[in-house]
Formats: C-alpha cells, sequence, structure tokens
C-alpha cells in the first residue's frame, strides 16, 4: 500500500466552485491541444481518414488524422475544424480523445478496427442548466438550482455507429451491457493513481479514490457501460454532484489493462485532461440479481441521475431547534412504529425487560440507569443524576439474549438518542449516541460511540478488560436487504467498502443494479457474527441508521433517527438479508488480511 | 419496449380488428371479444385526438360502427396509461365524468387530469393501474346512439406505490420501483356520451373479480 494522502474536505463536502459558462469555456481552452499523457500517445491513426457514421440522428463524422496529434474534423459534412488530440490502443481498439476548439464540447471515440464498429460519446460542458430548465417545463414545476447551475458537470451523449469504408455497412453495433456488473477492479493507472473501482450497478458505479482522496470514502458517479466483446469493455463515469469530472475507459479482462481518459474541472477549477494507462486486478466478483437470459441493458428515456445535494433540503438552526424540541416521537410515542418504511421486516419485539432495572457503564461516556416500568416505557437518568426521565423505547434480540433498544434522551437542542446494545452472555454494553446536526448542516445527525458494560440484578458480571469493539470483518462483503414484503418490494444492497464507508445500490424493476450512493459508515463487533454497522446518510436526508446485523441469521434489527420538516423521529429497521458475495480489497486500503 | 409491454399493446390493438369482424358477423347489438393474445399484428390504437371518432355523426352509419369506435377508446386508454400519458388519457373523458380505479377517483375532467398529474405521476395513490390486457367486452349502445355502457373484462396490471419517504424508497420510486406489483383479473365498468360527433367517457370503474 502506498502512502495515502488524506483530504480535510471529502467530496460530498467540497464546496466546488459554481463556475460560469464563460468561465469553464476559459477552463477548458488548453483542451483544443489534446490530452497530456504519461505513457507514449499511439500514432495509429496517423495519415489516416476515417469517417465514422453512427445511428439514431448521432453526428457522422470524417476525420484526418494528420499526424498523431493532429486531426481535422467535418462534423455531418460541415467545414473541417482542427484539434489536437490523443489516442492509446487497446488491441484491435483505438480510443481518441479531442475536443472542439472554440467551444465546450468534444468526442471520446472507441474504434474497432477489426469489426469497423465505433461507439462515439459527445462529451460536453455547461449543458446541466438546459436540461434542468426542460426537465422542469415538463414536469410543470420550476427549476431547481440549489447547487448551481452546474456548469463544470460534463454531459455525454452515446452513438452507436460504425467506420464507414465504402462497402457494405456492418449490422452488428456495440452494445449496453450488464455484463461488467458485480466486478471489482483495483487500478493502478501510469501516472501513478491507484483507485478501486466497483460496478456494481448498470447505471452507477462507486469508486475509492486511493491516492487522490485517502481511500476513505467510496463514492457514487452515473455511469455507462459498453460491451466490444467478451473481454473488452467501455466504461465511464460523470462525477455529478460533485466535480463533473468525466471518466472513460477501455477495459480489457484477458490482461486487465485500462486505457482511459479524464477530462474535468478539480475541486481547485484546474483543467484536468489527460489519457492514461493501467494495470489492474480483480478483487471479487459479486452476484447479480436479473433473470437468466437478460444479458443487457435496455435504456428508455433519459439518464438517471440521484442528486441528494439538489433535492434535500438544508434547514435553518431555528428550523430544525422547532422540530427536534416541539415535533419528536419516538416509535409513533407508544403506539408502535409499525412495519412501514425499513421496518416491514422487525422482529417480535422485546417486552420482558419490564420491571427490571440495569446500568450501563460506558469506559469514555455516559453511565446510565435504566428503569424498565413497561413493554414499551422506561425511566433514564444519567449516573450521579437524580432526576429521572420518561422515554418510549422500543426493544429486539438480533442474536440469542443480545438484547438492542432505543430510546430519544433529554428535550434539547441539539437532541439526541441513545441506541443501546445488551450482552445477556457477557454483560458487555455499547451505546450508539446519535445527535442532531453536523459541522455542515444541523438537520444531519452524527453518531458517537461508547463501548462498555451493564451491571443487573441476576445478570451476567461483566468482564474488566474485554470490550465490544471496532472491526474491519464486514469490508468487502455485499449484502442485500429487503425491507418490505411485496415484488420487488423496498429492497437495497449495502456494500461495506472500507471501515469507513459504505454504499447502497438500488435495484431497478429487472433486477439489475441502478441507482447508489455512498455515505460514510463504522462497524463493530459484538459477538463472532454479529455487528452494530451505522451510516449517517451526510449530504442526503442526514438520517442516522444503526443496524445489529446477525449474519447467521441474515437479519436485523436497528433504529433510524432522523430529523427534518416533518419532524424527529426515532424508528424501527427491520429487514432480510441475502449474501450477495465479497470483494478481497482489505490489502488494498491498508488493512490486514 | 419490453416484450411484455409490446404484447399487450399489440394484442390490445388487434382486439379492435378481432372484434369488429366477430360482431359483424354476428349482426348482434352486443358482441363479445376473443382474447387479445390470439388476434395479433395489428397496429397499436390510435392517439388520443382521432380516439373515438373525431367525425361529426353520420346518419347512416350503423350501431358497429360505434361499438367499434368506443372499443378503440377504450383500448385508446389503455395504451395511454401504460405509456404513462395522463394528460391525453384524461382528454379521453367527458367534462361531467366520473373516474374510480382501486380507490383512486375524481369527478370532472378537471379532477380526472389532476389525480392522473398528482396521484398517479407523483405514485400517491394507493393503487396503480399500470395496463390492462382486454379479455371480453359487452358494449351496449343507446337508443338514442348518444349514450352508451360497457363492460370490459380484463386483467390489471395493478401496483402498490411505495410510500415511505426514506432515502431508499425515493430513489427506488426514481427508477419506477414500486412495493408491489401484480395482475388481477377484473372488470371495467364504463359509461360514454356522444357529444359533437364524438364519444367521451363519461364513467369508468374499475370491479375486482
Amino acid at each position: 500500500m502506498s502512502a495515502r494522502n488524506y483530504r480535510p474536505l471529502q467530496m460530498h463536502r467540497i464546496a466546488y466552485t459554481d463556475l460560469t459558462e464563460s468561465q469553464v469555456a476559459q477552463a477548458l481552452r488548453p483542451t483544443a491541444n489534446g490530452p497530456s499523457s504519461r505513457s507514449p500517445l499511439s500514432n495509429a491513426l496517423a495519415g489516416k481518414r476515417l469517417e465514422i457514421v453512427t445511428d439514431g440522428g448521432g453526428p457522422r463524422l470524417a476525420y484526418h488524422f494528420r499526424t498523431g496529434r493532429e486531426l481535422e474534423l467535418s462534423e455531418n459534412g460541415g467545414k473541417p475544424i482542427k484539434a489536437g488530440y490523443g489516442a492509446l490502443e487497446s488491441r484491435d481498439l483505438v480510443l481518441v480523445s479531442h475536443m472542439i476548439p472554440g467551444t465546450q464540447r468534444g468526442y471520446k471515440i472507441v474504434v474497432d478496427r477489426r469489426t469497423r464498429l465505433a461507439t462515439v460519446f459527445e462529451v460536453s460542458f455547461s449543458g446541466y442548466a438546459k436540461q434542468e430548465i426542460a426537465a422542469a417545463a415538463a414536469a410543470k414545476r420550476e427549476p431547481q438550482f440549489k447547487n448551481g447551475h452546474r456548469n463544470r458537470e460534463a454531459q455525454r451523449q452515446i452513438w452507436f455507429g460504425y467506420v464507414a469504408d465504402g462497402g457494405a455497412a456492418p449490422t452488428a453495433r456495440h452494445t449496453y451491457t450488464n455484463r461488467l456488473e458485480g466486478k471489482g477492479i483495483y487500478w493502478r493507472q501510469d501516472n501513478d493513481i491507484e483507485i478501486l473501482e466497483f460496478y456494481l450497478s448498470v447505471i452507477y458505479s462507486n469508486f475509492i479514490e486511493l491516492t487522490r482522496f485517502g481511500g476513505e470514502m467510496t463514492v457514487c458517479a452515473p455511469s455507462d457501460y459498453v460491451m466490444i466483446d467478451d473481454h473488452q469493455f467501455i466504461y465511464s463515469r460523470i462525477e455529478c454532484e460533485f466535480s463533473g469530472t468525466f471518466t472513460l475507459q477501455v477495459v480489457d479482462l484477458f490482461d486487465m489493462t485500462q486505457k482511459g481518459v479524464r477530462l474535468g474541472l478539480t475541486d481547485q477549477d484546474a483543467l484536468e485532461y489527460y489519457m492514461y494507462t493501467g494495470n489492474g486486478e480483480l478483487t471479487g466478483q459479486i452476484a447479480t440479481f436479473e433473470v437468466f437470459g437478460n444479458n443487457g441493458e435496455t435504456r428508455t428515456g433519459p439518464r438517471r441521475v440521484y442528486r441528494p445535494l439538489e433535492t434535500f433540503d438544508v434547514m435553518t438552526d431555528e428550523e430544525v431547534k422547532d422540530q427536534v424540541l416541539n415535533h419528536a416521537h419516538a416509535f409513533g410515542d407508544g403506539k408502535g412504529s409499525g412495519a412501514a418504511g425499513m421496518g416491514g421486516y422487525k422482529s417480535e419485539q422485546i417486552t420482558h425487560f419490564a420491571g427490571k432495572k440495569l446500568t450501563v457503564r460506558t469506559d469514555n461516556g455516559p453511565t446510565i440507569d435504566y428503569d424498565f416500568t413497561g413493554g414499551n416505557k422506561l425511566e433514564w437518568r444519567y449516573g450521579g443524576d437524580s432526576h429521572w426521565r420518561e422515554a418510549w423505547y422500543e426493544m429486539y434480540e438480533p442474536d440469542d439474549q443480545l438484547y438492542f433498544f432505543a430510546h430519544l434522551l433529554d428535550a434539547e437542542f441539539p437532541r439526541s438518542c441513545a441506541m443501546v446494545a445488551l450482552d445477556m452472555k457477557n454483560g458487555l454494553a455499547t451505546i450508539v449516541k446519535g445527535t442532531t446536526g453536523t459541522p455542515f448542516r444541523n438537520n444531519e445527525t452524527h453518531p458517537s460511540y461508547y463501548f462498555g458494560v451493564f451491571h443487573m440484578d441476576g445478570g451476567p458480571t461483566p468482564p474488566t478488560y474485554v470490550r465490544h469493539g471496532w472491526t474491519d470483518e464486514l469490508v468487502g462483503e455485499c449484502v442485500t436487504w429487503n425491507y418490505q414484503r411485496g415484488n420487488p418490494g423496498l429492497t437495497s444492497m449495502h456494500f461495506y467498502a472500507t471501515p469507513s464507508t459504505y454504499s447502497w445500490i438500488i435495484f431497478q424493476p429487472d433486477g439489475s443494479g441502478g441507482m447508489q450512493w455512498s455515505s460514510p459508515g463504522w462497524y463493530s463487533k459484538l459477538r463472532d457474527g454479529v455487528y452494530l454497522m451505522a451510516w449517517v446518510e451526510e449530504a442526503c436526508n442526514g438520517t442516522l441508521g444503526v443496524i445489529c446485523f446477525n449474519k447467521r441469521i441474515m437479519h436485523d434489527a436497528g433504529f433510524g433517527f432522523h430529523v427534518g420538516r416533518n419532524g424527529l423521529s426515532l424508528s424501527v429497521i427491520g429487514a432480510r438479508a441475502r449474501h450477495a458475495g465479497k470483494f478481497e480489497i482489505k490489502k488494498y486500503i491498508g488493512l490486514n488480511t | 419496449m419490453s416484450t411484455r409491454r409490446a404484447f399487450v399493446l399489440k394484442g390490445g390493438a388487434a382486439l379492435g380488428a378481432g372484434v369488429a369482424a366477430t360482431v359483424a358477423g354476428a349482426g348482434m347489438a352486443t358482441g363479445a371479444a376473443g382474447h387479445a393474445a390470439t388476434k395479433g399484428g395489428a397496429s397499436r390504437p390510435p392517439d388520443a385526438a382521432t380516439a373515438g371518432g373525431s367525425r361529426e355523426q353520420d346518419p347512416g352509419s350503423s350501431s358497429i360502427e360505434d361499438r367499434e369506435a368506443l372499443r378503440r377508446l377504450q383500448l385508446t386508454f389503455a395504451a395511454l396509461l401504460e405509456d404513462e400519458r395522463y394528460e391525453a388519457a384524461a382528454a379521453l373523458f367527458d367534462e361531467h365524468a366520473h373516474l374510480q380505479l382501486s380507490g383512486a377517483s375524481a369527478r370532472g375532467r378537471a379532477a380526472i387530469s389532476h389525480l392522473f398529474a398528482s396521484s398517479y405521476r407523483l405514485q400517491e395513490a394507493p393503487v396503480i393501474h399500470r395496463a390492462y390486457r382486454h379479455r371480453a367486452d359487452d358494449v351496449r349502445i343507446g337508443e338514442d346512439r348518444l349514450r352508451a355502457t360497457a363492460t370490459f373484462h380484463v386483467d390489471a396490471d395493478l401496483c402498490t406505490p411505495l410510500q415511505d419517504d426514506c432515502t431508499i424508497a425515493r430513489m427506488a420510486r426514481l427508477q419506477g420501483n414500486v412495493a408491489d406489483r401484480r395482475w388481477e383479473t377484473g372488470r371495467l365498468e364504463a359509461e360514454y356520451v356522444k357529444t359533437g360527433g364524438e364519444w367521451k367517457i363519461a364513467s369508468l370503474t374499475y370491479v375486482p373479480a
């Protein structure tokens, strides 16, 4: 593992500049000369002419590659323009990248010299606002630009076609595909950039920037997957909601190489436009969930992009304060949390603690006395405090004699809850304290972990030194979670990517992976095969979710803590799991394997 | 277009042609359609603008033509519903029409349009009718040939939307996911009025079998 350069802010916390169109145009000006490259660029096309015909109203591109770095292009029979370009070869494939000088657009082309098939990515900038305005008009709503006009965000159109050579046009085409779905690859590029990529969806991907961001977080980006043949693919992504950078690479699964191009503006608004080569290592292949025989991806309508930064509210201090003090509800205020949302498979509620008293004592955190006055009501007080408070609670048993319950803490701002795990077999206890507010948003939450023990009449004698603790045992695992009855119901897949992050994938109606997003995550171990996993949907809806995941029964018991315009809520999570597979990635992120 | 969807559209469109032949041969005031899947081959139903016959009343036209126009009107409604072209679907209703589909109801064309635009488009209805596979029908033309009633026996593709507001439910809805999707046998009870020479839906109620 190479040295990691951690960043003060991860992508979802960076306030990327809302550049104007002219600023973007200015920043892109050097692209007229073509991309740079650490590896030698190809001269395969030097001196050649190439006419690419595309389907579906796409462009007809007549190229004259005057040298290995200069081309002339006539679009649709128009006046030729000159541009710098770069090319890289992958077996019979040639990847060409160039922009059109004086504009904010250009082409990334993959030509198969053997079959004459070609795929054209037309890439442009400053196009988001136009799309949003059109989408808003179609939906009869006001266009939203909460986070600016995103001129820096690359847009792409994909055209399939062929190279015209005067003979009959080939009938085959490159196609969208799901054949990369489920695969993970570690890449080391010629410019020493290391990255872990995971193709867990047919329209999204997630990746861990080991070099650029230190490998703390995984992030997600809308992506395209195009099949050349059984071992060669085109993969591209656009870092929407972040820098807007476009990446495209030709992936060869025979020799595990990549030939790629990266085009965009950094968080310092500096241009990145380079081509690269890289070598990969397969980190795993997890299950996919389409029916057998579904080997492609049928696209209809515009590309789907999940935009949490655009769609979720950022509330003011006063708004959040009002909600947490005056509109706080735990488990339906004693009426039960129901089986809606993520609680459709909640287990039987445990009520036999009614009449019991115990004290949870954590090492570096709170000591809390409990008096369970009923099956869903308790009284609690901090150790040393004489004042007892009432609270609604719900308790579950995710493993034999391992109990997990939660309740709200004091009615103050910010407001907290306690989620408490009690192990009746050894006296260990862990409190996850959820609290509203982060340095970035008041309507986000954050967790604090406290490991310790509990004392109860008739309970076990707790150990002196042994504690629950942090774990990396789940790193690389993929687990589907079915939250509700029905077909397909509410189902997602968790990918536990590093000890500090995870990603979730929403299945599409045909069972393929769809939209994804990610967040920080925390993992602790309660017993062999039983874990507490927590996440906060940062820069999203701000919810803290904490689940106690029992791998033996593939079930969880957990709680969600959320504040929004509908109040503050503490609710139950209960879902059924399937194991989808595992990526062997620990060695790439500095963990012992 | 999915295979199932193509099947429904082709089958649905075939119903019109098949029924016309059946009814013409029988020479009866009411007719029963065969199974759509066995008819095959015809193009999809006409657009909303032409559905139901936009021409003026021809005194010489037969009730057979009226029945055929009503079947085409109903097929057009089904096709528009499946394509989620809700505004066009609402335009097929009379100004004072009544709609009742599995708990989603509205009275008046404006309210029906609003129901489709909000409860259906935003997946807020308790149950959404996504498609119909027509099985048989019974169309009855009034003596004045200005009103009609019909019963369409259908298999209905019913979806229960995801109602939750959690992040994954929001993401799932963006992808068109639903909490539950099932086919159910039932019938559409319809009433029609002809104004200005054009048939409009005056009432449409879905009744599960």
